[in-house]
């Protein structure tokens, strides 16, 4: 069942691409997690996160410095190369600086007939809740004046419905892991992935299967070293796969999809853009908009709740945010004992610098 | 090998500009001796009218960052931030600061006795990221108040007035937190007073710029840092009076058709930051006779406040300070070089495709299009970092722009 989301995932442009050719539905990329894709669900817009594999950056390099992390690079190619040319629009959410400057020329080169760029507040104030759903207003009227259809609370209210169900599911299922069930990472890394590139409608069924034939132990994790690994954009399986291979269990992450997106439920609220505004800005936030003591706080909580043992940061080459959270935290683990390695991920995948630093590693833990 | 040629007389404000800085850092040390209090603030967050206002000496960790570079104090701060486990890829205004908040600090005979330790700080959630993470750093770091900032980042002509309403709300919060901190009162005659002084330091800043498009240009990049007024003095009349004595002296070269080099033949725009530790690089194009007389940079400040309005003025000027340099909004930074092009009558361009500051450098080449296609202006991209000498290379840089001036001379020719 896994190979065939993995498939679907691998396979989503296409999908995307059928999606509006035979449904008549507009398909906009997003370039971050903090974009509310109910939102743009509850205009029966499909969402597809722009997504690649880091590799084969270099076609961006007419329009992006060498300097740029390389899924930047590599979403900035694919857009040139033509494989999001059934896109209808953009939206960004504000974060990280690189995404912004990526968002800004994708737009001026690719010129999608829609965009937007929304600027969330940093805190969760009841004032940035506020200034939050006036953010979410202001998109909301962009996209009725572009669809030409009117918003519909109760059609907002079922979008939220369907992606909060969704989450639950992928949040159950790493609770199972915590608790040493049969899930692998990498099953957990395509759920996350099809969440944010596949129409939802398609995935959820697949988050139930998975959630009703996991067995609730796994004999095979036994002295497995319990593995959290942290960064941005974590797109390379085969780097994960090589850290089961060593002998560790990814438990949980700290990265830009996964585990900080379906830790929490939406809490119910009278109004149903009040309740987004609170997934969105109460959530652990990613280290583009989060301060030092949120950072540790998430990392701690989580390090403690997943009996975590070890921690692998997998950093993009000049990803700023988190290479200036790196030495905090990783005096917070080292104050907490938890041993913890740096990989520096340059867009090609399973190198051999990154195996040779991960072999390392590994040995280093089974030394104790 | 054409010799280079010496450069005309620098402004003479510039003399005044040294015991400005001067003036600055010893205030900051005072203050401190005196027991009041000191707040380490970003650059770009625009509110620095309340803290004049307060009587809070505000310091900025960031405009220290240029004159460590310039005196040669950043490679060291450098090599600390590097001891810390800081990656030699971040922003150098961030390893620069950090390095100098967590250890350099500490060191004895710095010049101009270094910065007053910070009484309290703000936790900037807005700006850039090496600038928000560098102010957290700092905050991990001394044990201090600290106020988390929150200010969205919101494309220039995109501003709204939810965005407006969304700042003065933070302001007002921030107001609450000095008052608790530092026992004194708000008060807002006195924000309109430095309002009104930011709003005239803005006005005289334009007129003095705009003295630049006149052929020959009265000044070069190379007095760039008159804007360190901009960034310290705003909210007070030493930036005001100091602007009026640089309009006057600029006017009377204008009026004396003297410009910063004899023969001016080539008009030159700069993309992206200088680099601070070499400020000569600027007379690099005078064995050209070519004269950079605009930038990116120097439209930061080229805004109005309304006294008026104190509250909503800083709020606005906190949300346009960081996007209207930035790529938040790429169209609107082509629109004001478009702009620049035409009023300053430029005739070729030098994009500093820098490492340090990824947000001015992103849209650089499509900066370089528009300059070409649409403005038939040439422009070169050299490699290089605002902080960091190692990130750059004069080889590459005089080649590039060696190219360039013969390219520009050709089309004077030709035409």
């Amino acid at each position: 069942m896994n190979r065939e989301l993995k498939d679907l995932v691998h396979r989503h442009k296409e999908i995307a691409r059928e999606e509006k050719e035979k449904n008549g539905r507009l398909v906009f990329g997003t370039l971050c997690s903090y974009v509310p894709v109910e939102i743009l669900h509850a205009f029966d817009i499909l969402p597809v996160r722009l997504w690649g594999d880091g590799k084969g950056h270099e076609r961006a390099d007419t329009l992006l410095p060498t300097y740029i992390c390389p899924p930047a690079r590599n979403i900035m190619a694919m857009g040139l190369a033509g494989d999001y040319d059934f896109l209808d629009g953009v939206i960004h959410s504000y974060t990280c600086d690189a995404t912004c400057g990526l968002f800004n020329i994708w737009c001026r080169n690719l010129k999608p007939a829609f965009s937007f760029l929304l600027s969330p507040p940093y805190m969760n104030t009841d004032e940035a809740v506020a200034y939050c759903i006036a953010e979410f207003e202001a998109l909301i009227a962009a996209l009725e004046d572009y669809t030409r259809k009117r918003f519909s609370v109760e059609r907002l209210q079922e979008s939220i419905n369907l992606y909060e169900a969704a989450r639950e599911r992928i949040g159950a299922i790493y609770q199972a892991n915590r608790n040493g069930a049969t899930v692998r990472y990498l099953d957990l890394y395509q759920m996350n992935l099809a969440l944010q590139v596949l129409p939802i409608e398609i995935v959820a069924p697949f988050f139930d299967g998975y959630l009703s034939n996991i067995k609730p132990l796994a004999p095979r994790k036994n002295g497995k070293h319990r593995i959290m690994i942290s960064g941005s954009v974590v797109s390379d399986p085969d780097i994960l796969a090589r850290i089961e291979e060593l002998g560790g269990d990814i438990v949980v992450d700290d990265t830009c999809l996964g585990y900080r997106l379906v830790q929490q439920k939406i809490l119910q609220r009278e109004d149903p853009l009040s309740a987004l505004a609170h997934y969105y800005l109460d959530r652990p936030p990613c280290s583009s908009r989060a301060d030092f003591p949120a950072r540790k706080g998430y990392i701690r909580e989580t390090i403690s709740d997943f009996d975590v043992n070890a921690v692998i940061f997998m950093h993009q080459k000049f990803c700023e945010p988190h290479l200036a959270d790196h030495p905090f935290l990783k005096k917070a683990l080292t104050e907490k004992g938890i041993p913890q390695v740096q990989l520096e991920l340059e867009g090609e995948g399973l190198s051999g610098q990154i195996q040779t630093r991960l072999e390392g590693f590994f040995e280093m833990l089974e030394a104790g | 090998m054409m010799e280079q040629k010496k450069t005309r007389k620098r402004l003479q404000a510039n003399t005044a500009l040294r015991q400005i800085i001067t003036d600055f850092y010893a205030e900051g040390h005072r203050v401190k001796a005196e027991g009041r209090p000191v707040i380490w603030i970003p650059p770009m967050n625009g509110l620095i009218e309340l803290f004049y206002a307060m009587g809070i000496t505000p310091v900025f960790p960031e405009n220290w960052a240029p004159l460590c570079a310039a005196i040669g104090t950043s490679r060291k701060n450098f090599e600390y931030a590097a001891q810390r486990g800081f990656s030699g890829d971040l922003c150098g205004y961030f390893r620069n600061n950090v390095g100098y908040a967590l250890d350099g600090i500490d060191e004895e005979n710095q010049p101009l006795n270094g910065l007053p330790a910070p009484d309290f700080l703000i936790s900037f959630g807005a700006g850039c990221i090496p600038t928000m993470k560098a102010f957290q750093v700092m905050c991990d770091h001394f044990k201090v108040p600290v106020f988390r900032a929150d200010l969205p980042q919101v494309a220039m002509e995109k501003i709204e007035k939810r965005h407006i309403a969304y700042g003065v709300a933070q302001i007002k919060r921030l107001i609450r937190f000095l008052e608790d901190e530092t026992g004194l009162k708000f008060d807002i005659d006195k924000l309109r007073q430095a309002v009104l002084h930011t709003n005239e330091a803005c006005r005289l800043w334009d007129e003095i710029m705009a003295l630049r498009s006149t052929v020959p240009s009265p000044f070069s990049a190379a007095e760039i840092g008159i804007m360190f007024v901009m960034v310290t003095r705003h909210g007070t009349e030493i930036a005001v009076n100091f602007l009026k004595d640089v309009l006057r002296e600029v006017k009377e070269k204008v009026a004396r058709g003297e410009g910063v080099i004899p023969h001016e033949k080539i008009r030159l725009f700069w993309d992206n930051i200088p680099l601070w530790y070499n400020m000569q690089l600027f007379n690099y194009f005078e064995k050209w006779d070519a004269v950079v007389v605009a930038e990116t940079y120097t439209s930061a400040w080229s805004l109005r406040l309304n006294p008026d309005e104190p509250l909503e003025s800083i709020a606005y000027k906190s949300l346009v300070s960081y996007p209207l340099v930035s790529c938040v909004s790429l169209n609107k930074r082509i629109e004001l070089i478009t702009k620049a092009v035409r009023d300053y009558k430029i005739d070729g361009a030098i994009l500093h495709s820098n490492r340090s500051c990824r947000p001015i450098s992103m849209g650089q080449m499509d900066i370089g299009r528009v300059l070409a296609e649409e403005l038939s202006v040439p422009s070169v991209m050299f490699d290089g970092d605002h902080m960091d000498a190692e990130k750059f290379s004069m080889a590459q840089f005089q080649t590039r722009v060696d190219a360039l001036m013969e390219m520009i001379l050709e089309k004077k020719r030709a035409s």
